[in-house]
This record gives structure tokens, C-alpha cells and sequence, in this order.
């Protein structure tokens, strides 16, 4: 059984509702306009351009867990086969050290943590991954001398350029937030840009033969 | 005039549940200092249980390497050199009925190094065979060789949620430095890893 109040109490909310729809319907009106202006304008977030610092090849950069030496780049390229298309890829070697002394451990540099910087606002090309040793996503170990690497990106076929910018993340040791119930305990985490290095690639034709 | 609606009361139960999830979320995440793992010690020639799921997994023994290379190389294939050391554990795993915890190998030592197995090549394994099997192979990790004392086999399953679980820690035997460094320097120049084999669990 509604009680009275409650009726009344509808009653009420009905004719309000009713008195402001006009201004409802306007203001909701105003508020997608106004989206759309932003939208259409480029985005509410401010274009800063590069805030980490770009650096020429050789380069030496401390990112979270590694330290890199960026040495060269190569194009290589891939002539078309009776089997297989034309195809480039854009080489970078570079020295990788891990330097991780608040775990100590083990770790291979991640794909993402090196990528390519086409410009022209393009998106970025992630790595295929730290390539030492000839294996990929080698496990560098902590305390050892720098390892020899190299890292692959993949380009359009008839990528050319005579300066590469390849873009270096690295991660923060850092806790959670207790206050939602997580450890505080820190890991490595969240990645961040931490430089660009700027390379001069010189063209490479690997037509599959030795030598 | 009701004070408590039903949706009142889902809503405040919502964010109880809430606060639970974040607890059952992330093992890793949750207990930073692995509180919710029963440690099984031992050493190696001795058969652990693994995490109650009737499996056992047995060290029989260790090799250091200077260099690596797999059993079917072939003429491209160059054996993997390292600065470090090559450490290889070889082990023996019988499979219990339970459907085991996948886990991470890691070899952890005294000085707070945590050293994992070798990406390359992809022979480096250890894990479980099928139900009423058992089987052998070797894993290999790199090490830095100023840093080998206390060297421990630790075997950490992961787990989705959070529950009590078992870790199994197997001693290497490098008790001191200059046991370490005999080892070191008695490193064979090349180790081959096998393909693992598998047999019928007796």
C-alpha cells in the first residue's frame, strides 16, 4: 500500500521535472555542443611536443632497469623472391646492461620498451624485443658487463631516411597505492618516454647469401 | 519514509565485495613478503612435493658451463657464450593426478641476486609431464659469478588468486665464495642441453 507521502512526493518531482525541461534538454544540448568543439578542436589535452631529451648516436641512456649504448642502425632490406615479398626492416644495435640494483634480478629489455619514432605524427613502432647473444628476449643478468643487442622494428618496404629517432621508455620502481588495499611494496612499473636517441642508418641488402 | 531501500543496501554491499576482490587480485600485489607460501626445503638427489598436488620434482644435479648449445644444433647454430657462468640444473619430475600450478624457475642467492633460466634455447625447461609420467631434462640459468653463494633452485607457482600454496627451495650446495669460485673455475667449456625425456612413472 503507497502511503500518502510517497504519492505526494511524486506528485511533486513530476511538476519539477516538467517546470525545467526546457532548461534540461538545453543545457544537456550545450554540454554535447561544447564536447564536439573540443573534439573538433584537437582535444582538451595541451600539445607540449618532446618533453625527454633527444640525444645523437653514440648515446649512452639510464632508463629504469637498463642502461643502453644506442652504437648504429641499419636498413635492411629484403629483395622480392619467387617466393616472398620485398621487405625492410630498420635494424638498431646498441650495448644493454642491467642495472637493476633494487631486485637484482634477471630481465630482458621488453618490447615496448624501445620504439621507433616515425614523426609526422605517426604512431610509434614497438621492437621485436632485446635481441643478445642471437637470442631473443635474452635474459640480462645483473652485475655482468654490458651485453652486445640489437632490436628489429618493422618499416614499409620502401622505407627510406636519413635519420632515425628511436624513442627509449623506462619504468619506475614504485609501490601500489595502499589505501585500495594492495601491498606496498615497490616493483618496476609504469613506463614512461625517457629520450630519444637520433641514428644515421646505412642501407643493408640481405639477399639471403653468406658473405 | 524508508531509510534503507533495497538498492541502499546492494550498493553498500557492493563496496564490500569491492574491498574483497582487491585482496583476492594479484597475489603478488597483495602479500609483498610471499606470507601466503609454505616453504619445502631440501637438497639435491631429494624429491619435493609440489603444492599438494602429488607431483614431485627432484635436482640430480648441477653443471657450470662457459658455453651452451642444444643436442640437434645445427651448422648455424652457435653455441651461446656468456660473461657470466652458465648454471644448469638438472632435474627429475613426477607427475601426481592433480593438474599441478605452472611456476616461474628462478635461481636466488645470499647476496639477493635472482637469476632466470635462459630465453634461447627453448630446450632450457622444467615442468611437469602428463598425469602418471615422469620425466627429465635440464634447465639452464646465466649467473654472474660474483654472486653465487647460498645458490637456491626456487620453484614459485603462479597463482591467479590468492591461496595458500607451497614453494619448493632446493639447496645447490655453494655454501661459501671460494666454493663458488672452485666451481666457477671448473666450468666445462660447453654444456648440451638435451631435449627433456619423458618415461612411465613407476
Amino acid at each position: 500500500m503507497e502511503s500518502l507521502d510517497e504519492v505526494i512526493d511524486a506528485m511533486i518531482a513530476d511538476r519539477v521535472i516538467h517546470r525545467h525541461r526546457r532548461i534540461w534538454l538545453l543545457l544537456i544540448a550545450l554540454i554535447v555542443a561544447a564536447a564536439l568543439v573540443v573534439l573538433a578542436t584537437g582535444g582538451w589535452k595541451e600539445k607540449k611536443g618532446r618533453v625527454v631529451p633527444t640525444m645523437e648516436a653514440p648515446a649512452t641512456v639510464t632508463a629504469g632497469r637498463f642502461e643502453f649504448n644506442f652504437t648504429k642502425a641499419e636498413i635492411v632490406r629484403k629483395p622480392k623472391t619467387d617466393y616472398s615479398a620485398a621487405e625492410t626492416t630498420l635494424k638498431v644495435y646498441f650495448t644493454a646492461k642491467n642495472i637493476d640494483s633494487e631486485e637484482h634480478t634477471s630481465d630482458s629489455v621488453q618490447n615496448s620498451l624501445l620504439v621507433f619514432v616515425p614523426g609526422k605524427g605517426e604512431d610509434l613502432v614497438d621492437s621485436n624485443g632485446g635481441d643478445c647473444h642471437d637470442g631473443l628476449n635474452w635474459q640480462l643478468v645483473y652485475g655482468l658487463p654490458p651485453e652486445e643487442c640489437s632490436t628489429k622494428f618493422k618499416v614499409a618496404p620502401d622505407f627510406a631516411a636519413d635519420m632515425v629517432e628511436i624513442g627509449v621508455f623506462e619504468e619506475h620502481y614504485e609501490a601500489d597505492n595502499g589505501a585500495l588495499g594492495l601491498s606496498e611494496q615497490p616493483y618496476w612499473q609504469r613506463e614512461t618516454p625517457a629520450a630519444v636517441v637520433r641514428l644515421k642508418p646505412t642501407v643493408v641488402v640481405d639477399d639471403g647469401k653468406d658473405g | 519514509m524508508k531509510l534503507y531501500r533495497p538498492a541502499t543496501i546492494l550498493v553498500g554491499l557492493l563496496f564490500v565485495l569491492l574491498g574483497g576482490v582487491t585482496r583476492l587480485a594479484g597475489p603478488d600485489h597483495v602479500f609483498g613478503e610471499d606470507q601466503n607460501l609454505k616453504v619445502e626445503h631440501g637438497t639435491i638427489g631429494e624429491a619435493l612435493p609440489y603444492a599438494g598436488s602429488g607431483s614431485t620434482m627432484k635436482v640430480t644435479r648441477i653443471k657450470f658451463a662457459k658455453s651452451i648449445i642444444q643436442a640437434d644444433a645445427s651448422d648455424d647454430d652457435k653455441p651461446f657464450e656468456t660473461n657470466g657462468v652458465f648454471v644448469a640444473v638438472e632435474w627429475d619430475a613426477v607427475r601426481g593426478v592433480k593438474d599441478p600450478d605452472s611456476f616461474t624457475p628462478t635461481l636466488i642467492t645470499d647476496g639477493g641476486s635472482v637469476y632466470t633460466k635462459v630465453s634461447d634455447p627453448s630446450e632450457s625447461r622444467i615442468d611437469f609431464p602428463d598425469a602418471g609420467f615422469a620425466s627429465t631434462g635440464s634447465v639452464v640459468f646465466e649467473a654472474n659469478p660474483a654472486d653465487l653463494k647460498g645458490l637456491t633452485l626456487r620453484l614459485k607457482p603462479s597463482m591467479l588468486f590468492n591461496v595458500y600454496n607451497s614453494e619448493i627451495r632446493v639447496d645447490l650446495g655453494v655454501p661459501t665464495e671460494a666454493i663458488a669460485q672452485q666451481m666457477v673455475d671448473g666450468a666445462v667449456d660447453q654444456y648440451v642441453i638435451n631435449d627433456d625425456v619423458t618415461r612411465v612413472a613407476s
